[in-house]
């Protein structure tokens, strides 16, 4: 009998245990949905290029509006991913979707909302910073042909500096980058043979060099690889101290991946593509009105879906990203967008509904 | 393995005295639950790999294995060659590393080591596969990679630069070189604690008898100790090998991600687990999703023969042992 009594106890813990565990979970369960469907809160994801520019706004919004932004900076393939699995009220890639991308996502638009550059940085130590470079030479070191640092090519642009014999790595990155793709676009206009072999796209076959993941990995392989080139944002180069290229423009001018040099690229209206809203500023024409633009320059994207269950917040949010927000764009190398974009942007905005 | 040869308990066991006892009805069902959810899980794994991948097995048939590219201008070619000779590489190396380390550390400290450094460096060693492998990934990038192209690589050219894998002089810190070093970091610690457990599992009674009969120390090792644990030896390499099969995050960190095929190891490369991990997300067109998938079905294969490998040779050795 007593046996049989401590059984029962037992089973009755058990159960009771079960219980607290099942109550926990509805609880934590419960908290969850309240926190998706917080009323004051736009979740978003995606490309680490914007990243610094948003985190200004996070805080410039949160102020005005009392709306919290939360960005997760994990790339901008993740960020598609994000928005088309609807983990996120909006996603940010530097790269346009492709046909296949939107027809994934299923009832998406994107719109450019922000603008800067991409630096092209080097590590060779002793040696001054903003170096010069050419388009040719870029596609050359990343197609494997140009091998060493005193290759006569980067000398001929670079008198005076005493070049060492150091073995030149091209660094890219490995997971789906809009970096990537605003990079390989521009060494497509440069090079015919890089469009012939390699051709542009957020993830391509590298011919030579290494892989790392991310703008932070590309940036530790340089850093700790004498002779190493890479990209990625100008913001994070400054960053992280890396030194970086002045690239020579259709004007034969060479030019710093700053403000100056990003406003002049972006002066001209240019035409968009009907479904993605992709505008590519790279490599300007090389007249005299163009010789400040710095030749990669981008913009990047915010990706919505048009059938949004928080379009009153979304809406009202990225038109003031579009406008007000870009003058805090300037401390980390965000140029404002030109009004033609902010048009635009705000034509394609009036599809997001509820 | 032995435990599948004895009597196992169904219902009955627990209907004693003609009463059902709900404790250890409960215990049933809710065991049973757990081992049928996981034959469940596997099959849809299974199904939905083969699903998302069926586009590109479709276009690229087996071809896809002997193919190396990964998306030509056109975007339109893609093949699995170099990832599955980078995913051989890398494991197999990381494997012919860990196996002696790992058999020492386990023979120290379950045969030589006093028991005060037994008590330390036991929990050390294993605390090591508790380092995330993100982390393990960045410390290859910052503190190995460098390390790699300053003092061992150049070492390792200028001693042994006649055989092919280190033909040449690594220039940067991200190569396959330095996958299978961080693999091996990685399995170490599973394989030499598994191997410790077996080592001390060894009946006192034989090495006694061993010991009586004038053996030395690593007499004892090699005539009782190793062949009484062979086959838990054989299972627990094989269980080492197919974590570094598997591993993607630390491996894509510092092997370089290229689409090559070098035996030079001090040239980058690239594994299957480490491509599907840099490219899943955000990929460009249908077919390289596809693409990327069907890769998962390789692995998916690979790991299915490793454990079949593995339940065969576990079967082989200990049939071997008790005919002895």
């Amino acid at each position: 009998m007593k046996a049989f009594v401590t059984r029962r106890k037992r089973l009755a813990g058990v159960i009771s245990v079960l219980a607290i565990t099942a109550s926990a979970i509805a609880a934590v369960s419960v908290t969850g949905a309240q926190a998706r469907s917080g009323a004051d809160e736009l979740k978003g994801a995606g490309a680490t290029f914007p990243a610094p520019l948003i985190a200004a706004w996070q805080q410039k919004y949160e102020a005005a509006k009392g709306v919290k932004i939360s960005y997760n900076p994990i790339g901008s393939g993740g960020g598609i991913s994000a928005i088309s699995n609807k983990t996120v009220d909006f996603g940010a890639s530097d790269a346009p979707m492709t046909p296949d991308q939107f027809s994934a996502c299923g009832g998406c638009v994107e719109l450019p909302w922000a603008l800067s550059a991409t630096a092209v940085m080097y590590n060779l130590p002793g040696l001054p910073n903003n170096l010069h470079i050419t388009g040719p030479i870029l596609a050359g070191i990343y197609l494997g042909q140009i091998k060493k640092w005193n290759d006569p090519k980067i000398k001929a642009v670079n008198k005076g500096v005493n070049l060492p014999s150091t073995d030149i790595t091209p660094v890219y990155r490995s997971d789906s980058s809009g970096t990537s793709f605003n990079f390989t676009t521009y060494l497509n206009t440069v090079s015919p043979k890089w469009k012939s072999q390699v051709g542009r796209g957020t993830t391509v076959n590298w011919p030579a060099g290494v892989g790392a993941r991310g703008s932070s990995g590309v940036s530790g392989v340089i850093s700790r690889t004498e002779g190493a080139v890479g990209y990625a944002d100008i913001a994070y180069a400054l960053k992280n101290h890396l030194k970086f290229f002045s690239v020579q423009n259709r004007a034969k001018k060479f030019a710093r991946p700053g403000l100056a040099g990003i406003q002049a690229a972006a002066q001209a209206d240019r035409k968009f593509n009907p479904q993605s809203n992709e505008l590519s500023i790279v490599n300007p024409p090389g007249s005299a009105r163009f010789a400040k633009a710095y030749p990669i320059c981008t913009y990047t994207y915010v990706i919505l879906r048009t059938k949004s269950e928080k379009a009153n917040l979304l809406k009202p949010f990225v038109t003031w990203a579009l406008t007000t927000g870009q003058q805090y764009g300037r401390p980390v190398i965000f140029q404002p967008i030109p009004k033609y974009v902010v048009a635009r942007g705000k034509a394609t905005l009036k599809k997001v509904h509820q | 393995m032995s435990l599948a040869h004895e009597r196992v308990p169904g219902p009955a066991a627990f209907q004693r005295r003609g009463r059902i006892r709900p404790g250890d009805a409960l215990l049933y069902v809710v065991t049973l639950a757990a081992a049928l959810s996981g034959v469940v899980l596997l099959a849809l794994i299974t199904r939905e790999v083969l699903v998302e991948a069926w586009p590109a097995m479709q276009k690229f048939g087996l071809g896809f294995l002997t193919t190396q590219a990964w998306g030509d201008h056109n975007k339109t070619l893609f093949g699995a060659k170099s990832f599955i000779y980078g995913t051989a590489v890398t494991s197999l190396g990381a494997l012919l590393l860990a196996t002696p380390i790992s058999l020492a550390i386990a023979l120290f400290l379950s045969e030589l080591a006093p028991r005060w450094i037994r008590r330390i460096v036991a929990p050390l060693v294993e605390l090591l596969a508790a380092i995330p492998s993100v982390v393990l990934g960045l410390w290859g990038i910052l503190v190995l990679g460098p390390f790699i192209t300053g003092t061992l690589g150049p070492a390792l050219h200028g001693s042994f630069g006649w055989l092919p894998i280190f033909a040449s002089k690594p220039t940067v810190g991200s190569n396959m070189f330095a996958a299978i070093l961080i693999l091996t970091i990685m399995i170490v610690p599973i394989v030499s604690s598994i191997c410790r457990e077996l080592f001390v599992g060894v009946p006192q009674e034989l090495k006694d008898g061993a010991l009586a009969l004038g053996a030395t120390r690593w007499e004892v090792v090699r005539g009782v100790v190793f062949p009484y644990a062979r086959a838990g030896i054989a299972a627990a390499l094989i269980l080492g090998l197919g974590r570094a099969v598997g591993e993607a995050i630390a491996v894509t960190q510092v092997i370089g991600n290229n689409v090559a095929i070098h035996t030079d190891l001090f040239k980058p490369g690239d594994t299957l687990a480490s491509r599907i991990a840099g490219q899943y997300q955000g990929a460009d067109t249908a077919l390289q999703v596809a693409s990327l998938v069907y890769l998962a079905v390789i692995l998916l294969v690979f790991s299915l023969i490793a454990n079949l490998a593995a339940q065969l040779i576990v079967r082989r050795v200990a049939g071997r042992h008790q005919i002895r």
